[in-house]
């Protein structure tokens, strides 16, 4: 049987001694016969494969050659000579190509290292600070312990993938720890699917994302151009503008850019609205933005925008001690509106390293509370004017450094009286795209009827980025 | 009926369907030697814009709101590929809301198709750098490639409307023949200067220096997005001298500085070439771009 896998796989014709009688019941010299010619089968076996081998090496030998003749290969390359060295059959130029595009396939596929190739693509974002805060936490208003503090603000694992041609989905999960009390919480920040195909230059989102209202507040913590938050964000939209419903977007199909979007959701910032066993859609916060853009010049440009939230009936439960002890407040009806302006100076030959930015954001907040005596007596509406601002300018002078200066003012959305300044000087080395330090001193000065402390800060950043990592449309 | 069809037409017209017939083919290139290429292929029947004016780095062309109508009304996007583009067009594709021009559409047009890359590497992991994960994408700086994009170009213009195909066959035969041309006498202006020695701020060059024979020593970025570190310059500067390397270039997005102090420590030449057309003046178009280099490598390797 080995005599015969041998023939068949050599081509060689079988022994014409060969018969089907077993070996065990033939003479002695026939036996010895067939070993001999089973050895000089396995022999010649034995060359055949090594010629074989020296083919195909001459053949890889010759296309390599001719690849590095001809590295543009828009048309099918030349046959090659009829007679390569050392095979005996000519190549042909269907079988070179047919080679050539398996030896490609073979590259190719030895090649699949991308890591936006997986599905999904998936990154891995960490942000460690260090900070120093001057006043303890109850004093501060910053969120952070006092004195020296070392945490991991966020931990986000991030993935995204198309779910269906038309579609694309997104998750962001992020681990981080409360700033004051150091307990870390693993929670979602995003899930949401998007349409990538709709017609007339419209886009729907809907799950859990952030919503598009201003500048910054769609914007995760570790792409500010800053450490904190502006504390206006924190306090007028409440951090991140984290929704759950479902956003509109449309581009208008003019030549100028103009963005408009819309959307609704049961909450943005923080904390759902209105939690309870029943709400209507008078208690949906509903949110807008319009945005747009002017070329000054190549090297100079402007971004600017207008938003708005709205919630009739924000329905929060519990009321806010106000400092005064005197009333406490429960948030009815919310609204706020916000106006975005950036100026860019991006030169176009050394954009990677000069450039200049001047951000800004004004909110106007016009809350509705129910006020409520802590001493007693009946409650009554009350409505709160208040307004807060940032503006940042920030200087880039080469690849890894830039340094910038942020001011803060900030009206309290419950109290119009309460008022802090904020000025942030801070310096920021890009080590490379994945990697970034910055430090930042904050100085807040707040009035008397704020209830909290002056305080200096001084922070240390450091965050980075491991797998996949787009230079996504937000964070231009 | 009529009605019916006409309500069919609308959609497929707003759907972006639509054959491209009587209006110009409307193609938006990410760089200017794709502009260059795709409007010798083209002729008249193309409208071609380019996101980059041509004194951008390829990976850094900023990432402007005004390309995104460019884009929502295009018909093609024309683009290196091999991730050249990576820093600016993915985003910029989404924001458009074109699925015409979207990857895997016929609208999608990478020019890289066909072209062997060098440089490909076996991990992208971040140590490496800002690894291009196919391979090194300045393969246009080699005018054989080039022709490859041409190429390509031309076949998704005849795709896109094949009712002008003979024309754009007859516009890229006639541009290619030119392009051959000039290949021979450039090759022939740098033939004394085979196995030239020569180290460049950014790795653009492998393809240009396979092309004409040059021998490319090394890069001064550290690896490729990473600024160079003092050791790293150091061991170049004693690189260069070891190996008597003559000449220093500098791509005009770079700074001079550091060029310039590695030139002055090892006596070489510090020559500044353009990465494309409009990279420096009087290099508007891809041959005007690659005479440029040629003339300037040539004068300066034959001080």
């Amino acid at each position: 049987m080995a005599v015969l896998a041998s023939a068949l796989v050599s081509g060689t014709n079988l022994p014409a001694q060969e018969t089907n009688q077993p070996i065990a019941s033939r003479p002695a010299g026939e036996v010895e016969q067939l070993k001999r010619q089973l050895q000089q089968m396995q022999e010649s076996f034995a060359r055949q494969q090594a010629e074989q081998q020296k083919q195909i090496e001459a053949l890889s030998k010759q296309i390599k050659a001719l690849t590095k003749a001809q590295p543009a290969p828009t048309t099918i390359p030349s046959p090659p000579p009829a007679n390569i060295a050392g095979a005996t059959n000519t190549v042909t130029p269907d079988q070179f190509r047919w080679l050539s595009d398996k030896v490609d396939e073979v590259v190719a596929a030895q090649k699949k290292t991308l890591m936006s190739e997986f599905n999904p693509a998936i990154g891995l974002v960490g942000e460690t600070i260090f900070s120093q805060q001057s006043k303890g936490s109850a004093q501060n208003g910053t969120g952070y312990a006092g004195g020296f503090d070392a945490y991991q603000r966020s931990v986000e694992l991030n993935a995204t993938a198309a779910v269906y041609p038309f579609a694309k989905g997104w998750v962001v999960a992020n681990g981080s720890a409360d700033a004051a009390t150091g307990e870390t919480s693993l929670g979602i920040e995003e899930a949401a699917v998007q349409t990538t195909s709709l017609p007339w230059n419209l886009t729907l989102t809907a799950g859990q994302f952030f919503g598009e209202f201003g500048r910054l507040s769609y914007i995760h913590d570790h792409e500010l151009p800053f450490v904190n938050r502006p504390m206006v964000l924190d306090q007028y939209v409440g951090g991140e503008s984290k929704t759950a419903g479902a956003q509109a977007s449309l581009l208008l199909p003019i030549e100028h850019y103009v963005n408009l979007t819309a959307g609704l959701g049961t909450q943005l910032g923080d904390d759902p609205d209105a939690i309870g066993t029943y709400r209507s859609f008078g208690a949906v916060n509903y949110f807008g933005r319009l945005s747009t853009y002017f070329d000054l010049s190549d090297n100079w440009n402007v971004e600017c925008g207008l938003s708005g939230l709205f919630n009739p009936d924000s329905g929060n439960v519990n009321g806010v001690l106000q400092p005064d002890g005197l009333t406490s407040l429960t948030a009815t009806k919310r609204q706020v509106v916000d106006a975005d302006f950036k100026l860019s100076y991006v030169p176009l030959r050394d954009n990677q390293f000069n450039s200049l930015t001047w951000g800004n954001e004004f909110l106007y907040s016009d809350n509705q509370y129910l006020a409520t005596p802590t001493a007693g007596g009946s409650a009554y509406a009350d409505t709160v004017g208040a307004w807060g601002m940032y503006s940042y300018l920030a200087y880039k002078w080469s690849r890894s450094w830039r340094a910038g200066f942020l001011f803060e003012y900030l009206q309290n959305d419950q109290d119009g009286a309460a008022r802090t300044y904020g000025y942030s000087p801070y310096l920021t080395w890009a080590i490379s795209h994945w990697n970034q330090l910055r430090l930042q001193y904050t100085h807040t000065q707040p009035n008397v009827a704020s209830g909290i402390q002056p305080n200096d800060a001084v922070y240390l950043q450091w965050s980075w980025i491991i797998g996949s990592h787009s230079h996504g449309w937000t964070q231009r | 009926m009529k009605l019916k069809l006409s309500f069919v037409a609308l959609l497929a017209a707003v759907l972006g369907t639509a054959p491209v017939n009587a209006a110009k083919i409307r193609v938006v290139t990410t760089l200017t030697d794709l502009a260059d290429f795709a409007r010798n292929v083209g002729g008249d029947q193309v409208e071609v814009r380019s996101l980059a004016t041509g004194i951008e780095d390829t990976h850094g062309v900023p990432m402007k709101p005004s390309f995104v109508p460019l884009l929502n009304r295009a018909d093609l996007v024309v683009l290196a590929g091999f991730d050249c583009e990576h820093a600016f067009l993915p985003a910029l594709l989404d924001a458009s809301r074109n699925p015409r021009i979207q990857l895997g559409q016929p609208g999608y047009v990478d020019c890289s198709k066909g072209i062997d890359p060098v440089e490909a590497p076996t991990s992208t992991d971040h140590s490496e750098g800002d690894v291009h994960p196919y391979g090194n994408p300045h393969y246009m700086l080699d005018p054989v490639m080039a022709k490859t994009a041409v190429s390509n170009i031309c076949d998704a213009f005849v795709t896109a409307a094949p009712q002008y195909a003979a024309d754009f066959k007859k516009n890229r035969d006639a541009y290619l023949a030119k392009l051959a041309a000039k290949i021979m006498e450039w090759k022939a202006e740098m033939a004394p200067y085979k196995g030239a020695k020569f180290v460049s701020y950014h790795e653009h060059w492998p393809y240009f220096a396979a092309r004409f024979g040059l021998d490319y020593v090394g890069t001064i970025e550290l690896k490729p997005g990473i600024d160079p570190t003092p050791r790293h310059i150091e061991e170049l500067i004693g690189e260069m001298k070891a190996q008597h390397v003559p000449i220093v270039v500098r791509e005009p997005q770079f700074p001079e500085k550091v060029p310039a102090l590695i030139a002055k420590q090892t006596g070489a030449t510090l020559i500044k070439l353009p990465i494309m057309p409009g990279g420096v003046p009087d290099t508007d178009t891809y041959i005007k771009e690659m005479d440029y280099i040629v003339n300037t490598m040539a004068n300066a390797l034959k001080k």
